[in-house]
């Protein structure tokens, strides 16, 4: 199956889960552990929740490449940023002119990286690991409007649609001379002819688009059927509860000021 | 109720001009159309093969700012005065592009002909039967688990027809449905067209190639100046002396047999051969008269 998003077909039991309940997992941790001032809370949920979680839905390897392309550059700039130019950093380890680096800038450094390492490994596996197909059916089972499944469902099949219609064009400019080739500004240059074209098409298209969804009785009924039906037993629908109010707490015990 | 012998498909006077437009694409424009019948719209570029497509479905003028005027009925019924959703049951338009056809919100090729059964809340076995069925006799299988932007332009002109003959609505309307497609591809939409027309459905087919509609259409409809000038059977319309000054071409047999009589091969009293079976009886009848 060609599809634009990250997602890797393989027979796992994480891969099994209805994805509503692997959606609402995520949406707990995220909530956990920016709820807590801590940065051992994400790295423990790393550890013991989402590292294991993704050997086990067999995509540990392209999470690996996945942090070491998108998350380490980024964690690296973090790190330095804030351990050498935090601003009320009063403890300092090291200067060198301007730049000193503090314990505070340090440990304000570890809390945001664990909390967006946390974040992103999290969301990482969730998409991995799920057929978007499956969602939007599990997310339209669940209660979600059609229309705004729709909206998702087009949102992420834009970029195929982009490149198709892009391919085109391109080979027709390309047919009549236009040249791509030399340094990367020049290409880059040489592109701009394309953007004209492939906007005002896509635009033009909608009158297009919107017609035939009429056609195929888009909207007709409120509660369509679905080709794809997504199991959803009672121990998820539990376990989902479970998550959602576990989340809640961990926040409510923060505002409370039981966990400081 | 409605009169079994009144046609499945009636326009009485119907003109139409977009907004902002100089003239009137259609003008006062009249067509009957027998249920469960195979009808070709031929015409030159610009003759208005389009928006007489979308105004038998309804989508002129319920989806389409203009001027109005004129009676379109669908099984005897006035589209105009319903709602879209009700024109859009009652016939099935297969636009020209099939790329924005596609619905852009699904995965795969099952999913997409699948979409119009769920919009119409169609129960998922009966569903997956229905896919099943149409992905055969148009020879999908291959493609069902494909991205349907992983296609190439004749398999998702295929795909967007399929996703239309699933619906088995009972008129369907298709605008230049095999402008993609190789002549087997094409076949086979031709041969489905076929199936679809001996089961009830009544098929309008909007089509530059003139052997094809010979072949296959029980009349055709000439649309020229925004009206229908000629309607009538396939041999009687292609034959018509003016069909050229009307912007549409003759079928290559005839073309061929024109050439031949002009080099005195075929004798000038001789009506020009349509298809390929007009013209095995033309050479018959000369190979007859020569000996």
């Amino acid at each position: 199956m060609t599809t634009t998003t990250l997602y890797l077909e393989r027979t796992s039991a994480l891969h099994r889960l209805n994805p509503v309940t692997k959606l609402v997992a995520l949406l707990s941790i995220i909530l956990a552990v920016f709820a807590v001032p801590h940065w051992w809370i994400p790295i423990g949920i790393v550890v013991v929740v989402i590292v294991p979680a993704a050997v086990l839905g067999r995509v540990g390897g392209r999470l690996l490449r996945l942090f070491l392309i998108l998350l380490l550059p980024l964690l690296v700039v973090l790190f330095i940023i804030q351990g050498l130019f935090y601003p009320d950093g009063s403890t300092v380890l090291w200067e060198w002119g301007l730049a000193q680096l503090t314990t505070e800038g340090l440990l304000f450094a570890l809390t945001i990286g664990s909390r967006l390492t946390a974040l992103v490994l999290g969301s990482l596996v969730f998409v991995l690991t799920t057929d978007p197909a499956r969602l939007m059916s599990a997310l339209t089972q669940v209660g979600m409007s059609p229309k705004i499944a729709y909206v998702i469902s087009a949102s992420l099949q834009i970029i195929p649609a982009f490149q198709a219609r892009a391919q085109s064009i391109l080979l027709a400019q390309q047919a009549r001379g236009l040249a791509i080739v030399g340094s990367p500004l020049k290409r880059a240059r040489a592109l701009l002819p394309l953007l004209g074209p492939l906007i005002l098409g896509m635009i033009t298209d909608v009158d297009e688009r919107s017609t035939a969804m009429e056609a195929r009785a888009f909207g007709a009924t409120p509660k369509p059927t679905s080709l794809i039906v997504v199991p959803d037993p009672l121990g998820e629908r539990i376990a989902r509860w479970v998550l959602f109010l576990s989340a809640i707490a961990v926040v409510v015990l923060v505002v409370v000021g039981v966990i400081a | 109720m409605t009169d079994p012998s009144a046609p499945m498909i009636e326009l009485e006077g119907v003109g139409f001009a977009y907004e902002d437009a100089e003239r009137f694409t259609l003008a006062n424009l009249d067509l009957r159309i027998d249920a469960g019948t195979v009808t070709g719209i031929v015409g030159a570029s610009g003759a208005g093969k389009t928006t007489l497509a979308k105004t038998i479905a309804g989508f002129i003028p319920l989806n389409e700012g203009g001027t109005y005027r004129g009676t379109a009925r669908v099984a005897g019924r006035v589209l105009a005065e319903g709602t879209l959703s009700e024109a859009a049951a009652a016939v099935g338009l297969v636009t020209q592009n099939p790329f924005n056809q596609i619905s852009g919100a699904r995965f795969t090729v099952r999913e997409e002909l699948a979409f119009g059964l769920e919009n119409r809340s169609v129960p998922r076995d009966e569903m997956e039967r229905r896919v099943a069925e149409v992905a055969a006799r148009l020879r999908l299988e291959p493609l069902l688990d494909r991205s349907p932007y992983a296609l190439s332009g004749g398999q998702m002109q295929l795909v967007a027809i399929a996703s239309m003959v699933v619906m088995a609505p009972p008129v369907l309307v298709m605008d230049e449905p095999t402008s993609q497609l190789d002549p087997a591809g094409t076949r086979l939409v031709y041969d489905v067209l076929s199936t679809l027309s001996d089961g009830g459905t009544t098929v309008v087919i909007i089509e530059h190639k003139t052997e094809l509609l010979h072949e296959h259409c029980d009349s055709i409809a000439v649309l020229a100046g925004g009206l229908i000038v000629q309607h009538g059977a396939p041999g009687a319309v292609l034959a018509d002396d003016r069909l050229t000054t009307w912007g549409v071409g003759e079928t290559r047999v005839t073309t061929a047999a024109r050439l031949a009589r002009e080099r005195g091969l075929l004798p000038v009293e001789r009506a020009l051969p349509i298809g390929v079976d007009d013209a095995v009886d033309a050479f018959s009848a000369l190979k007859g008269a020569a000996s």
